[in-house]
């Protein structure tokens, strides 16, 4: 792959959701015009504007803000969960999102069921996962309680088990939403040498957290995002502080 | 393309499996039951009402095919909603859900036909290798038929939450205006055209004549299903083309 190309490309992206006015329509009211909830009534909301972003090969971008200022939004059109309003979004090669653990996790399953239908989810082989099961299962620390089911797990044990899965995924890009809190501290360690292997592969990191620790640990750029627009852009200090400013 | 079958796979197996997970039984319910419920209707049309054994059969596959037909439309209108969780988080081939939910209905369908072959020993039946060919036809053409509208189906009821009554409603509808406890020839001429328009009347009455009298099938009646087909491949087409157009947006009107 070309090293001076961007791998992520993002121009002048918008997205605007549609908000729909609580609706209190009488039975008269919907006689009279029966259609109208076809359109219903409702404004516009922009959440992200005007986004330049390019992310290259290797890089580890942090993306820090305020609650409700277009994070997540903006993970999930990497993610391609959402289409932007406008604008564009070029990814090239394969993402893996974390935007949540254990997507597809059910309860009434066992943990080894919850492995696969997991694991299948992110992208992985069936093969895959039973070649890596054990060391799926050895990671998470759950030797004893894979046959259980899920319901009766703690919930400190769902996340390590999600987690153990998630890292196995192979991917280009990993887009992770603040999955970093998780566990007790040795797990939090052994998590975070995970995401030191990711940057020594040279893959490429997405990471949305409020921890100005982790993004001064990890990252090689950093953007703040406030008001659905990219307000500091580059430099991890300024980014940090400029979160901290608010 | 892998991972689509086996994603489609997993999520059969798990959506299958989690449905007698907690029961002591398990799995034996998928045949215990609609034993249960075929035998009442089988004894009542036995001893109430004298039927002839050719009725009698029919009428159970005709409900089997009706209940696969419901079962596989509400479950294929859920199944975006049920799945939202996944389809918020990550991005696949969003109309595997569809898929999974549609065969699901149909793995139920073909226990049921376990219990229709063990009545079957109790009032025979006359089935030919051509007949077979046609009773599956007829299946092929209520699958192909039931994945179409279950694609526009999911899509409408993501916007409009009111269609799971209406649907519901719906679907008796259909299932009154088709002949599964009456025969055709009952009927008013009248009312036999617009029934006739009905796909599944077609389908039901080419099943029936393949599996129960096979050795009255004749080639005039593969044309007719041909026909039938290549209605529902393209009810199927309109509601691919639908559900690609609209599914990208999905995830906004959960």
């Amino acid at each position: 792959m070309d090293e001076n190309k961007p791998i992520i490309q993002i121009r002048d992206l918008k997205k605007s959701f549609f908000l729909p006015h609580e609706r209190h329509d009488s039975l008269v009211e919907f006689m009279s015009n029966p259609f109208r909830i076809f359109k219903p009534k409702g404004e516009q909301f922009t959440v992200l504007k005007d986004i330049d972003l390019d992310v290259y090969k290797g890089e580890f971008l942090g993306i820090m803000g305020r609650n409700g200022s277009g994070k997540s939004t903006l993970l999930k059109i990497l993610a391609g969960i959402y289409e932007p309003t406008s604008g564009s979004v070029k990814v090239t090669g394969s993402v893996v999102p974390f935007l949540e653990l254990g997507v597809g996790f059910n309860a009434e399953l066992s943990g080894r069921e919850n492995v696969f239908l997991n694991g299948i989810i992110l992208g992985m082989s069936k093969d895959k996962l039973k070649k890596k099961y054990d060391e799926i299962v050895a990671f998470a620390e759950l030797e004893k309680f894979m046959d259980m089911p899920l319901k009766n797990y703690s919930s400190g044990m769902q996340v390590r088990l999600a987690f153990s899965i998630a890292i196995m995924a192979d991917a280009d890009i990993y887009i992770l939403d603040e999955v970093l809190a998780v566990g007790d501290v040795e797990f939090q360690k052994k998590c975070f040498d995970v995401f030191r292997n990711y940057k020594e592969q040279k893959k490429t990191v997405i990471l949305v957290t409020h921890a100005a620790g982790s993004v001064k640990d990890f990252c090689t750029r950093a953007v703040f995002l406030k008001d659905g627009v990219f307000q500091v852009q580059g430099d991890v200090d300024e980014v940090i502080e400029a979160y901290n400013r608010g | 393309m892998n991972n689509y079958i086996e994603l489609l796979k997993e999520f059969i197996r798990t959506d299958f499996k989690l449905r007698y997970k907690n029961s002591y039984l398990g799995i034996i319910w998928i045949v215990l039951k609609p034993l249960a419920m075929f035998s009442i209707i089988y004894l009542i049309w036995s001893n109430i009402m004298v039927m002839n054994a050719d009725y009698k059969m029919g009428l159970l596959l005709g409900i089997m095919i009706m209940s696969f037909f419901s079962e596989a439309i509400m479950m294929g209108m859920d199944s975006l909603l049920t799945k939202s969780g996944i389809i918020l988080k990550i991005k696949f081939p969003r109309e595997i859900t569809i898929y999974s939910a549609v065969t699901i209905a149909l793995m139920d369908f073909a226990f049921n036909m376990i219990v229709f072959v063990i009545f079957s020993f109790f009032t025979p039946i006359h089935p030919t290798g051509i007949g077979l060919l046609l009773f599956l036809a007829a299946i092929v053409c209520i699958f192909v038929l039931t994945m179409g509208v279950s694609l526009f189906l999911s899509i409408l009821y993501i916007r409009l939450r009111d269609i799971h009554n209406l649907i519901e409603v719906g679907v008796q509808l259909i299932f009154w205006a088709t002949p599964i406890y009456y025969t055709l020839a009952m009927m008013p001429e009248k009312l036999q055209k617009i029934i006739i328009l009905n796909p599944l009347t077609l389908i039901v009455t080419y099943a029936r004549k393949g599996l129960i009298t096979g050795d009255q099938v004749r080639l005039e009646d593969f044309l007719q299903m041909g026909i039938v087909f290549l209605v529902c491949c393209a009810i199927l087409l309109l509601g691919t083309i639908f559900f690609k157009k609209k599914v990208s947006k999905i995830a906004e009107y959960f």
